[in-house]
């Protein structure tokens, strides 16, 4: 069981990339829209299943699939909040019943259409850099990317209008309507912004192991713990708080069980809402 | 007009619509007579274990509903409590040979344990962060099982322990275990209808409606919240208990803990009505049986290739939420308003006319003005 300590390390340090990614998403939707979306996962298989539908099955580039597993997952986040999440967006269970009921259905549809093997994606680089005893090009190319993609984002939201303005909303609906922030708009482009950055997630976790439909799953369930520890709708303690539910996970997974996968950050999850539910860096849920 | 026990017991000065589910009840005691003669041999037999497992499935839906019906502290992964006490229960019974019935009691109480260990947390944790931990602890216990595979079996589960009452021959098996679900199944409907319709049923009530004025009129809401969990558990474990030593059923976590079966237990619910027992019974009984139907019928959804069988769960979650907007008190108190103005009996509503399922969404409401004030 004694895996060099540089490969787990740099494991670690590329996964919690990807489980930033995801997490993002998740609590950008629950921090402004006030919606615990379930369905999230299911975003991330779909992201996954489009680059393989594109570049597998039709044989285009695997650059056209990303573009697909970029831009089908938006448009079913958008279409899943403006057709449904809309009209219940009051009513948390409603909301939790229907997401997650909706996770259920593309999962099975996904299951139908595509059988249960997993499918292979191809990598978007291949080869090997000598970085840290030689890791995979694709596992580092995984890496940038999605740092590149969590820097955009920070200078989106903290430096341009429109991403104040989501902030604003975030923090106070009625008091962003005042200064003619569209509430509505607001929320839509989180469901776009979160559907994109789950999809890519999805291609790049199908990239570097394989997709298959019940890939969205643990990507959630991290989700959960990497919001909840961070600090619900704080993108920093989400990054924060990816790294260190994803080193926990990788070590556990390394050192102690490969089939402990998600217990550890479960726990962690469970404690931290019984100690400090607010998280490391949350706004508190005032009454 | 007194209101001892005697004349609330007497059926014949009961309401209408509680003489109408006695004779319900005794119809359903003589299913497998009348089930006799509308099918012949075996397909008789095969409806009346359809029937049991309905009953098992009705009684899992009571079981949330004692707790998330009344207190309105949702529970979305009450299959925790089903999966601790019917694992518990078989595994003492496997691994130390304890026999059935002194096991099924074990694994209750293991369960009554678990709702304690959750219970406990919802006192500190409000809306949607309870829901999230109650969502999450089934999850630990499964990657639990599937981590220790060598006792708890992984997905496949373990193999069925003893049966509860030994049998001999396929129809004596079927009557048998009728009659033990059955005599469960009236057995729970009773305490929890007797809890529910007693002094602390309706301080659960009142914690549901406003929590601060419970606590301001000197009672301890903690206490009570504790007290819906340990019942709700223990009732979860007893079922779920029952449900492995008899052969309908056997530990795994499809039948026990997956999150489907949590999500079915809060659709039969809400179907049925919130906060009513009676309804939740009858919504996870016919979400049962209408399943097992439907995943006879082999019509395949033209386009998506899938056949309507598989589908069952989205047509019920479609079902469900018209229901949430057509009928927010659930098909049992819409049947009883009905019933009501067709006998001409027309009252004023008992409940202040707003329902569990709208006080419940309104806690959650007041939850998230902190971050939406509007």
């Amino acid at each position: 069981m004694a895996l060099p300590l540089t490969d787990v390390v740099a494991n670690a340090v590329m996964m919690s990339a990807l489980y930033a990614l995801v997490a993002i998403g998740f609590t950008l939707i629950f921090g402004v829209g006030g919606v615990l979306n379930l369905a999230h996962g299911a975003t991330v298989t779909i992201g996954a299943f489009s680059a393989y539908y594109v570049s597998e099955v039709f044989g285009y580039s695997i650059w056209i699939g990303a573009l697909a597993a970029l831009l089908v997952p938006a448009l079913f986040s958008a279409a899943l909040y403006r057709g449904v999440i809309r009209r219940v967006e009051d009513d948390p269970i409603t909301v939790m019943i229907l997401t997650l009921v909706t996770a259920i259905a593309i999962e099975e549809i996904i299951k139908t259409a595509f059988g249960t093997q997993p499918a292979v994606i191809s990598s978007l680089w291949t080869g090997q850099v000598a970085i840290a005893g030689g890791i995979q090009a694709n596992n580092l190319l995984v890496f940038g990317l999605s740092w590149v993609i969590i820097g955009l984002l920070f200078f989106a939201i903290n430096y341009t209008k429109t991403g104040k303005a989501i902030l604003a909303t975030s923090m106070s609906t009625k008091g962003a309507s005042l200064v003619g922030i569209e509430s509505d708009r607001m929320y839509l482009y989180t469901w776009v912004l979160a559907g994109a950055f789950a999809g890519l997630a999805g291609l790049f976790l199908g990239s570097i192991q394989t997709a298959s439909w019940s890939m969205g799953r643990s990507p959630l369930v991290l989700s959960f713990s990497i919001v909840v520890l961070g600090g619900i709708g704080s993108i920093r303690g989400s990054v924060i708080g990816a790294y260190i539910i994803g080193f926990l996970e990788t070590f556990t997974m390394s050192y102690v069980d490969s089939s402990l996968s998600g217990l550890a950050s479960l726990v962690v999850l469970v404690l931290i809402l019984l100690a400090k539910p607010e998280g490391l860096f949350g706004r508190e849920f005032t009454e | 007009m007194s209101d001892t026990l005697t004349s609330k017991l007497n059926p014949l000065s009961l309401p209408l619509r509680q003489q109408l589910g006695l004779i319900a009840l005794v119809l359903l005691a003589f299913t497998p007579f009348w089930m006799g003669f509308l099918y012949a041999g075996d397909q008789g037999l095969l409806h009346i274990r359809t029937i049991t497992i309905a009953l098992f499935i009705g009684m899992f839906a009571m079981s949330w509903d004692s707790v998330s019906g009344y207190t309105g502290q949702i529970s979305f992964g009450h299959a925790l409590f089903f999966a601790i006490g019917g694992y518990g229960s078989a595994l003492l019974n496997l691994g130390w040979g304890v026999p059935p019935l002194a096991a099924v009691v074990l694994g209750t109480v293991l369960a009554a344990v678990a709702g304690l260990l959750i219970g406990v947390p919802a006192l500190r944790l409000e809306g949607p962060y309870l829901s999230l931990v109650t969502l999450v602890a089934p999850l630990i216990l499964l990657q639990v099982f599937i981590w220790r595979s060598d006792i708890f079996g992984g997905e496949l589960g373990i193999p069925n322990p003893d049966p509860l009452v030994a049998t001999s021959g396929f129809a004596q098996e079927t009557y048998v275990f009728f009659y033990v679900a059955f005599a469960l199944f009236v057995l729970i409907l009773a305490v929890l209808l007797a809890v529910t319709r007693s002094d602390a049923g309706s301080v659960l009530t009142a914690i549901r409606e406003d929590e601060d004025a419970v606590a301001a009129s000197g009672l301890n809401p903690a206490k009570f919240k504790t007290f819906a969990f340990v019942l709700s558990a223990s009732v979860g474990g007893l079922a779920g208990a029952v449900f492995v030593h008899t052969p309908m059923a056997s530990p795994t976590p499809s039948q026990l803990l997956a999150q489907t079966v949590s999500i079915e237990v809060i659709i039969a619910a809400v179907l049925g009505g919130m906060g009513t027992i009676v309804g939740a019974a009858l919504g996870g009984m016919f979400l049962s049986i209408f399943r097992s139907q439907l995943s006879n019928v082999d019509f395949v959804v033209p386009g998506l290739g899938v056949s309507v069988g598989d589908l069952d769960l989205v047509i019920f979650a479609v079902g469900t939420l018209i229901i949430l907007f057509a009928l927010p008190g659930g098909v049992l108190r819409w049947g009883i308003v009905a019933g009501r103005k067709l006998v001409g009996s027309d009252g004023a509503a008992a409940d202040g006319g707003r329902t569990p399922v709208e006080q419940t969404l309104e806690k959650f409401r007041e939850f998230f003005r902190g971050g939406r004030d509007d």
